[in-house]
């Protein structure tokens, strides 16, 4: 990670200069992309994230005083962001809205043509979508984004101790939920 | 070395994340646990499985419109600060969101002291009512219609036994079905709640039992 170069970039945004601003987000702007659509797994409702994240972002910048790394907090943001989505999309199944609007999908189930999913990538989607949160964004910080336990400790305002078993634990659970499935087919 | 702590090692084991110290460690542990073992197996499989899952990507095009498109909603969220009050939407929505989750959620009746008996009576009788019987009553409250007594008793229980959150759940989609709530944009008003509103909702469901 660039922290000092993107720390100078903070600073220079907080002084006035919007460019550094734009260079953040060319920066990071595919690490957000992929974190957030392995939270949502979907390219549309993940494309909606980035976009919130960045403004989000743009806004707080300013308040910024680096007492944790750039990225470091602008991974909180987006995980924050994420399942905030998801948990949005709880109240929405419990209310069941999309039976009844239009504008209401289901995060995980729609259909996409240009991404379109083979049945074992929709299985292991499942499975990692049905892991309890916290295990959910510790095995995508450290399965996908390949982060160390003490950099996910900061993004999740967490101990490093536990982390490792939420990893094992998740991995365990995505392993039975496939195999499970693959037993009854 | 305690099994646990091997166990919790196992995937960056398998994925290479771990030091040279840590993997021969593990490799001496895997020589003499079985348990261990077969849990290492197992994750071999779910990291086999999650290597041939290729995600889509989506093409270098898409990345380069993500800026404008943020500075544009930059520009319009502005601009909308400006126009319609920050502030004053931080406060008027969870009001907003917090009376349509109290209609359709906790219709609690008004009761005074006095009929506290009555109350505990119809507590006791609703428990007779069946499902169609309790959402017929709640729609017809909710419909500013009159009840008949034992239509009374349902929407009194139905306030008073959230815990019967089946029944609410019904009467909820029924109201939605009937359109009487067409008027209320819902999925916007979901969609404005932030972090803190959403947990607030989520917390006031699963206390009920309907989560």
């Amino acid at each position: 990670m660039t922290d000092s170069n993107d720390l100078e970039l903070v600073e220079l945004f907080q002084k006035g200069n919007e460019t550094s601003f734009n260079e953040l987000v060319r920066r990071y702007q595919e690490k957000v992309y992929w974190i957030a659509r392995r939270f949502v797994n979907d390219h549309d409702h993940a494309d909606d994230i980035v976009q919130e994240v960045f403004v989000k972002v743009y806004s707080a910048l300013k308040l910024f005083r680096g007492e944790s790394g750039f990225y470091t907090w602008l991974y909180r943001v987006t995980v924050n962001i994420a399942l905030n989505v998801l948990r949005k999309q709880r109240i929405r199944d419990f209310i069941r809205i999309d039976e009844f609007f239009e504008t209401a999908d289901d995060v995980n189930d729609q259909p996409d043509a240009i991404f379109e999913k083979d049945e074992q990538q929709k299985l292991i989607e499942e499975a990692i979508s049905k892991l309890p949160e916290k295990q959910k964004a510790v095995f995508i910080l450290r399965y996908h984004e390949e982060l160390s336990y003490e950099e996910i400790a900061l993004i999740l305002k967490t101990s490093v101790g536990g982390l490792k078993a939420n990893y094992f634990h998740a991995a365990k659970k995505i392993g039975e939920y496939v195999s499970r499935a693959h037993r009854t087919y | 070395m305690h099994t646990e702590h091997i166990k919790y090692d196992l995937m960056d084991y398998i994925t290479n994340r771990l030091s040279e110290q840590e993997r021969i460690r593990v490799e001496q542990h895997l020589r003499k646990c079985s348990d261990c073992n077969n849990q290492y197996i197992e994750l071999l499989a779910t990291d086999i499985a999650l290597k041939k899952n290729h995600d889509k990507v989506p093409t270098s095009i898409y990345y380069s419109t993500i800026l404008p498109r943020v500075r544009e909603r930059l520009g319009s969220h502005q601009q909308s600060i400006w126009h319609y009050g920050y502030g004053a939407a931080k406060i008027v929505l969870p009001i907003a969101v917090s009376v349509f989750l109290a209609v359709f959620l906790i219709r609690m009746p008004k009761e005074s002291l006095s009929e506290a008996e009555q109350t505990e009576k119809l507590h006791q009788a609703v428990k007779d009512l069946n499902e169609d019987e309790v959402v017929q009553a709640v729609e017809r409250e909710y419909a500013g219609l009159s009840l008949s007594p034992n239509q009374e008793v349902a929407a009194v229980g139905v306030a008073e036994h959230l815990q019967s959150g089946r029944f609410l759940k019904s009467a909820i989609s029924k109201q939605i079905e009937n359109e009487e709530v067409a008027d209320m944009d819902i999925e916007a008003m979901i969609s404005d709640l932030d972090g803190e509103q959403v947990d607030q909702v989520l917390s006031g469901l699963s206390e009920r039992n309907i989560l």
